[in-house]
C-alpha cells in the first residue's frame, strides 16, 4: 500500500501582500459592523422610500449608526498598533467613504445624465461648501499628524502636497461662497444655494479666467481649465485616495505586525 | 550592402516623401479652393467709390454717439422674450456712397437712419411694427438693396422693395409680397443655396416665443421650424428642414471648403445647434462640432490668424468676471433656469470658438478653443462679431451684452442685469485680450450690432441696437492702420452683390479672408462693402475673389485706403 505524502498547500497571504486590507479588517467587531450596516441601511432605505427623510439625511444617518462600530474598531487599532496606525485606519476608511460620494456624483452626471444641480451624490446636498471645507482641512491635519507620528516617504509627501492644494482649492471656494452669500443678502435675495461655484481649477475657475494662463500650455492640460467642478473634485479625491493607500501600504509594510504574514488562528 | 536592402531603403524613403507630400500644409487659397467645381477665371472691372473722408482726430478710443432711435421704451415692463431685442443692418440704400442704417424695433416701427455724411443721420420710419431681425439685401436682383424684417409676432417676413427712386423712405421703399414666404421667422439668412444664381432664404422660428402666442406645440405647426425657401422666378418654395427650432441666429458658411455654404442654425435652450449640408437636391444633417453654445445667441466666423484656418464663434450666457458681486447677480436667475442633460450632448453654457483640428479644409472635428483663446465668457451676450477694429490686419471681437426681464431679474434694480459690452483685441495667432482702453464698454443693454465704415474714413465703426436705451454709434478713432474696402458687383446675375463670395486679400502679413453676407451675428445685416485692415507697413499683393458660382478673379491694382468697386464682367 502506497503511503501518500502530506501535501503542503501554498495559499497566497493577501493580507500580507496588501496590509491595508488587514488594517481595515474589523476583526472581532465584524459582527457588530455588519449588523450596524444592515440596520442603518434598512432604516435609511425605508425612510427614503417612505419620503420621511431626504437622501442626504438618510446617508448621514447611516454614517451615524455605523460610527459606534467604527469607534470600537479604531480603539482596538490604537491598543494593538498605536495612535499612528489608528489614524491611518480612520483616514483610509473616511476618505474611502468620501470617494464613494464623489463616485456617486460622477455616476449621476456621466452615466445617468442628471443635471449638474441634481448630481449631488449622497450627502452633498447638506452643504457642499461647508462639508468640503471642513473635510479637507481635517484630511490635511490628519496627514500632518501622520507625518508627526513617523510616517515618511515620497508617498506621504505627495499626499501632503495634493491634500494641501485641495484644501487651498476648497478654502478659495468657501471664502467666495461666503462673499457671494453676503452679496445676495445685499440684493435682498435669500435661500439661494450658492454652492458649487467654480474654484481655482476647472471650467470658469480662476486659472481659466486668468490672463496669465491664456493661450499657454496650462490651457492645453486636459481638464485644467475646462473640466466641470464635479469632475475636478472627483479627480482631486481619486488622486488623494490613491496617495493615501500608497502611503498606508508603504508604512504598514514596514510596521510590525503588518509586514509579516498573519498568524493563523489556532 | 545587399541589393534588397538598398531597394528597401529607397522604397521607405519614397513612401516617406509621399506621406510628407500628402500631409503638406495647403495655402489658405488652396484650402478654400478645394472645391469640386472648376475654378473658371473671370475678368473684372475696377472703379473707385467715393473718395475716403479725412481721418478724424485720433484719440485712440471709440467715441460714443447717441442715435435717434430707441426700442423697448413703449412698453411698461419687459419680460422674456421681448427682452431679446432687435437687430440693425447697414448698407448703402440710396447709392450715395454712405452706408445707411436700418433698425428693427420690438415695440415700434422699423426705422431707416439715412446717412447724410459726417455721421449725421436722418430718421425715417417704415410702416412696419414689432420687428425682430433685419437684413438689407437685393432680393429681386434689380440692383437696389431691399429691406426685410422678421417679426416678434406671428407675422411672416416683410419685404420692402427698393424702387431705386425718390429719397424719402416712403417713396423709395414699397411694401411688396414675398410670395411663398409664410412661415414664422425669428432669424433669417440669405444666400444662393441651390447655385441657380438667385438668392434663397433660410429662416428659423423661435418656439419659446411662439408658445407665448398660444401655439402650444410649435413643432406641430406647419409654419414653424427651420426652413429654407428656394427662390424660383421671384417666388419662393418652402422646404422644411426640421420642425423644431429655437433659432436665434443663422449662418451660411462654407465649413468644408467645397465651395458650397452649409446652414448653421444656432438654437437657444437645450435644442442642439444644427449644421445642414447640401446634398443633391436635399440637405443632410451633420454633427461636426465637438462643442456648441447651450443657449446660442449669435454666430460669426473668420480667419483669426490669416493662416487659412476658419474659426466659428457663438455667444452664450456666462458671467464675464467671476467676482462675487457679478456672480450674485446671476445666481438667483440661474437657479430658476431649467437644466437639461442627455448623452453625448455637446452643449456648454459658454461662448464657443470652434477651430478644426486639422487646418486643411474638410478634415477633422471642430474643437472648442474659446477658453484657451480668452473668449469663453463675455456676460449675457447677444451679438458677437469679428471685425478688424484697429486696422492691424487681424480680426478683433466685439460683443453686445445685457439683459432686461422682469420675470428673470425681478430682484435687480429696474429688472436689469447691467453689463458692459466687451471688446477683445486679437493679439495675433487668434487669441484675444480684453481691450477696455477702446472705451467700448457701453452698459446700454445691447442686442443686435453691425460693424461698418459709416464715415468713410477707412476703419470700422460699430452700431448697436440697444434695448430700452437709445441706439449707439461708436465712432472709430483708433487710427491703428489703414483700411481697404471692397464692394463686389455682378450685374449679369440675380445675386447682384455676390452674396456668398469669398475674398482673399494677400499681403506680406498673411491672407485675410472676408465673406460677402447679407445677414450676420444676431438679428442683424452686414453691408456688402467689405473691410480689410492693414497695418502701416503691410504690403498689398493681390485680391483673390471666389465668386458664388465657383469662378475666380484676381485684382492686382490695390492701394491702402481705397474703396474699390469690383464689377464682374461675365
Amino acid at each position: 500500500m502506497q503511503q501518500s505524502l502530506p501535501v503542503e498547500r501554498h495559499t497566497p497571504d493577501v493580507s500580507a501582500a496588501l496590509p491595508v486590507l488587514r488594517l481595515l479588517n474589523p476583526g472581532r467587531h465584524t459582527r457588530i459592523v455588519l449588523a450596524s450596516l444592515l440596520f442603518a441601511l434598512t432604516i435609511s432605505a425605508l425612510a427614503v422610500y417612505l419620503r420621511w427623510l431626504p437622501l442626504w439625511v438618510a446617508t448621514a444617518l447611516v454614517l451615524l449608526l455605523m460610527l459606534p462600530a467604527g469607534i470600537l474598531k479604531w480603539r482596538d487599532d490604537k491598543a494593538a498598533y498605536g495612535a499612528t496606525v489608528m489614524l491611518l485606519s480612520i483616514l483610509v476608511s473616511a476618505q474611502g467613504l468620501h470617494t464613494v460620494e464623489h463616485f456617486a456624483q460622477y455616476t449621476q452626471y456621466h452615466t445617468l445624465y442628471w443635471t449638474m444641480r441634481a448630481s449631488n451624490g449622497l450627502l452633498s446636498p447638506a452643504n457642499a461648501e461647508w462639508v468640503h471645507f471642513a473635510w479637507n482641512w481635517s484630511i490635511l491635519a490628519a496627514v500632518l499628524l501622520l507625518m508627526r507620528g513617523g510616517v515618511r516617504g515620497v508617498w506621504v509627501w505627495l499626499l501632503l502636497i495634493v491634500a494641501g492644494l485641495h484644501t487651498i482649492e476648497h478654502t478659495y471656494t468657501f471664502v467666495r461662497y461666503q462673499l457671494v452669500l453676503a452679496e445676495l443678502r445685499g440684493l435682498g435675495v435669500a435661500n439661494i444655494p450658492a454652492q458649487g461655484l467654480p474654484g481655482i481649477v476647472g471650467r470658469d475657475g480662476w486659472l481659466a479666467r486668468s490672463e496669465w494662463t491664456r493661450n499657454t500650455w496650462v490651457c492645453g492640460l486636459p481638464g485644467l481649465t475646462t473640466a466641470v467642478r464635479l469632475d475636478v473634485h472627483f479627480w482631486w479625491n481619486a488622486i488623494e485616495m490613491a496617495l493615501i493607500l500608497a502611503t498606508a501600504h508603504v508604512y504598514l509594510r514596514r510596521t510590525p505586525p503588518f509586514g509579516k504574514p498573519a498568524t493563523r488562528a489556532a | 550592402m545587399k541589393r534588397t536592402q538598398i531597394s528597401a531603403a529607397v522604397g521607405a524613403v519614397a513612401v516617406l516623401v509621399l506621406l510628407l507630400w500628402w500631409s503638406r500644409p495647403t495655402s489658405p487659397a488652396a484650402a478654400i479652393r478645394a472645391a469640386e467645381r472648376p475654378a473658371t477665371p473671370v475678368s473684372v472691372r475696377l472703379s473707385a467709390a467715393s473718395a475716403a473722408a479725412d481721418t478724424p482726430a485720433c484719440t485712440g478710443v471709440f467715441v460714443t454717439h447717441r442715435l435717434d432711435f430707441t426700442t423697448g421704451t413703449r412698453v411698461r415692463e419687459i419680460g422674456t422674450y421681448l427682452s431679446n431685442g432687435a437687430g440693425v443692418a447697414a448698407n448703402d440704400l440710396d447709392g450715395d456712397g454712405d452706408l445707411d442704417l436700418v433698425f428693427a424695433s420690438v415695440d415700434g416701427a422699423g426705422t431707416i437712419l439715412w446717412n447724410e455724411g459726417s455721421l449725421q443721420f436722418q430718421p425715417q420710419e417704415l410702416d412696419d411694427r414689432f420687428t425682430r431681425a433685419v437684413a438689407v439685401v437685393d432680393v429681386d436682383g434689380d440692383g437696389n438693396l431691399d429691406i426685410l424684417f422678421t417679426h416678434r409676432t406671428l407675422e411672416p417676413i416683410s419685404f420692402w422693395r427698393n424702387t431705386g427712386q425718390g429719397t424719402a423712405a416712403d417713396e423709395r421703399f414699397v411694401r411688396a409680397p414675398l410670395v411663398g414666404v409664410d412661415g414664422y421667422a425669428y432669424a433669417m439668412a440669405w444666400g444662393d443655396l441651390d447655385g441657380d444664381g438667385d438668392l434663397d432664404l433660410v429662416t428659423g422660428s423661435y418656439a419659446a416665443e411662439l408658445k407665448q402666442y398660444g401655439i402650444a406645440a410649435p413643432a406641430e405647426d406647419a409654419r414653424a421650424g427651420l426652413a429654407w425657401y428656394e427662390q424660383r422666378d421671384g417666388d419662393f418654395v418652402r422646404r422644411l428642414l426640421d420642425p423644431q427650432a429655437e433659432t436665434l441666429s443663422l449662418a451660411l458658411v462654407d465649413l468644408d471648403g467645397d465651395g458650397h455654404s452649409e446652414i448653421w442654425a444656432a438654437n437657444d435652450f437645450a435644442l442642439r445647434d444644427q449644421v445642414w449640408q447640401r446634398q443633391g437636391d436635399g440637405w443632410k444633417l451633420l454633427a461636426p462640432f465637438a462643442a456648441t453654445a447651450h443657449s446660442a445667441m449669435s454666430t460669426d466666423w473668420g480667419d483669426l490668424a490669416n493662416d487659412g484656418r476658419l474659426a466659428l464663434f457663438s455667444t452664450d450666457m456666462n458671467p464675464y468676471d467671476i467676482s462675487p458681486q457679478t456672480l450674485a447677480k446671476w445666481l438667483p436667475m440661474m437657479n430658476e433656469m431649467g437644466e437639461h442633460r442627455e448623452a453625448n450632448d455637446p452643449q456648454v453654457m459658454a461662448n464657443v470658438l470652434l477651430l478644426r483640428e486639422d487646418a486643411s479644409a474638410g478634415a477633422g472635428v471642430w474643437q472648442d478653443e474659446a477658453t484657451a483663446r480668452g473668449v469663453s465668457a463675455s456676460g449675457w451676450s447677444w451679438a458677437g462679431r469679428f471685425g478688424d477694429l484697429d486696422n492691424d490686419g487681424l480680426l478683433d471681437l466685439y460683443i453686445a451684452n445685457g439683459m432686461i426681464a422682469q420675470d428673470l431679474f425681478g430682484y435687480l434694480p429696474n429688472q436689469e442685469l447691467v453689463e458692459e459690452n466687451q471688446a477683445f483685441r486679437n493679439r495675433g495667432g487668434g487669441s484675444f485680450a480684453p481691450a477696455p482702453t477702446w472705451q467700448l464698454g457701453s452698459t446700454a443693454s445691447g442686442r443686435g450690432l453691425v460693424m461698418a465704415d459709416l464715415d468713410n474714413d477707412g476703419d470700422l465703426d460699430i452700431v448697436v441696437n440697444n434695448l430700452r436705451n437709445s441706439a449707439q454709434l461708436f465712432e472709430n478713432r483708433l487710427c491703428g492702420g489703414r483700411g481697404l474696402e471692397v464692394t463686389l458687383q455682378w450685374p449679369a446675375a440675380a445675386n447682384r452683390f455676390a452674396i456668398g463670395a469669398i475674398l482673399l486679400l494677400h499681403t506680406d502679413r498673411g491672407v485675410q479672408r472676408r465673406d460677402v453676407r447679407a445677414s450676420g451675428g444676431y438679428l442683424s445685416g452686414d453691408p456688402v462693402r467689405l473691410h480689410f485692415g492693414l497695418p502701416p507697413a503691410a504690403t498689398l499683393q493681390r485680391l483673390e475673389i471666389l465668386w458664388p458660382d465657383g469662378a475666380t478673379s484676381q485684382v492686382d491694382d490695390l492701394s491702402a485706403g481705397a474703396q474699390l468697386i469690383v464689377t464682374r464682367e461675365q
